[in-house]
């Protein structure tokens, strides 16, 4: 899978796009929407919420982008403002509510079939995520997979450096209890 | 299944090796579109936001204004009013309203008729009580200045009773 931070895009078509030239953002757009609607995915959970902070996200990309000022790859300068999006949607209580009205659907979505060429491993996996609380699922996809260490993912919480490592800890409990055969897990509950 | 979880580098590595989403994020064009519908919908948002402002501080000031509006203008007193005083037409007034107003008032002056009842209860009850304490004198060995203190009270009180009576069979002939 492509990581959106690693993604990096020429100079010279993001001085068009930033020139306000359609097709080189649209190039762009081409490039970074398919790993940052991942992301957003992994974070949120949900296809139709993602798809709204998907939304969100690129047209802040386009509005700021003559701001960006080339210091990082701007992958990394897009996975910053997708996940800012993200917090804000989880730190709002009334957002949160919405995840949990709509769990359900994320539910459906992880028992979906799969899609072809996916290893059973990987579908195992989506739904062990699925079965985290929002924010224990985005603390365990900033930490494993985009690298944020643990005061960083404090930092973007507004919490402390425990809070994030307790929810790591929890969530990879529940998630080793996940892939636990069914016997053995009958077993340590008993 | 997997017998690596508990090392903490393991999830890392599974994680990663996760597939990007199934489903494509729509087209360039399709962006555009709904970029352009929450632009118009937040303009929307915006104005609505700002006429509900504007509605409300009206609703306000006029509330306010019923509240603590400026005070009234001084009326044409209400005929009959102020006996006693001679009544002075209030300044200001249009030459209709002056009209009515001296329409409104008594064609003659008014004539009053106070009751006397009350007065000559209390002169009654004023000369029974002098008559015992004069009664009482008399039984008594008492200073003759103090018999004649009494004595002239008596006469006074019996003076003015008299007057109030007289007055009353003038205004009893008057009618």
């Amino acid at each position: 899978m492509a990581r959106l931070a690693e993604s990096v895009v020429p100079g010279e078509m993001l001085a068009r796009a930033c020139a306000g030239e359609q097709a080189a953002r649209a190039a762009i757009y081409t490039a970074l929407a398919p790993a940052t609607l991942t992301l957003i995915r992994r974070m949120v959970g949900q296809r139709s919420l993602a798809e709204d902070i998907f939304q969100d996200t690129m047209m802040i990309l386009f509005e700021r982008l003559p701001q960006f000022r080339g210091e990082a790859p701007l992958g990394a300068w897009l996975r910053q403002i997708a996940i800012n999006r993200c917090l804000m949607y989880l730190r709002s209580p009334w957002r949160r509510a919405r995840l949990c009205w709509e769990a359900v659907e994320a539910a459906a979505e992880a028992a979906a079939p799969p899609v072809a060429g996916c290893r059973a491993e990987s579908i195992d996996l989506e739904r062990a995520l699925a079965t985290l609380a929002p924010v224990a699922r985005a603390i365990v996809w900033m930490y494993e997979v985009e690298g944020y260490s643990h005061q960083e993912i404090a930092h973007e919480f507004g919490r402390s450096v425990s809070f994030s490592k307790s929810q790591l800890a929890r969530a990879h409990v529940r998630l080793r209890a996940w892939f636990e055969p069914e016997e053995r897990r009958s077993c340590t509950l008993t | 299944m997997h017998p690596h979880l508990d090392r903490p580098a393991a999830w890392t590595g599974l994680l990663r090796q996760l597939p990007a989403e199934a489903a494509q994020p729509y087209s360039f064009d399709e962006f555009q579109r709904r970029a352009r519908q929450r632009t118009r919908a937040a303009r929307r948002l915006a104005g609505a936001t700002a006429l509900a402002a504007a509605l409300l501080l009206a609703l306000g000031v006029a509330a306010l204004s019923m509240r603590f509006g400026p005070p009234e203008p001084p009326r044409a007193a209400p005929a009959g009013a102020g006996r006693g005083a001679p009544v002075q037409p209030p300044a200001g007034v249009r030459p209709e309203a002056m009209e009515h107003w001296l329409a409104g008032l008594p064609s003659e002056p008014a004539v009053v008729r106070p009751g006397t009842y009350a007065a000559v209860l209390r002169l009654e009850d004023r000369l029974a009580q002098v008559d015992d304490v004069l009664s009482a004198a008399r039984l008594e060995p008492h200073p003759p200045e103090r018999l004649l203190d009494l004595q002239r009270e008596r006469t006074r009180l019996v003076g003015t009773l008299a007057q109030v009576r007289y007055a009353e069979t003038l205004a009893d002939d008057s009618l």
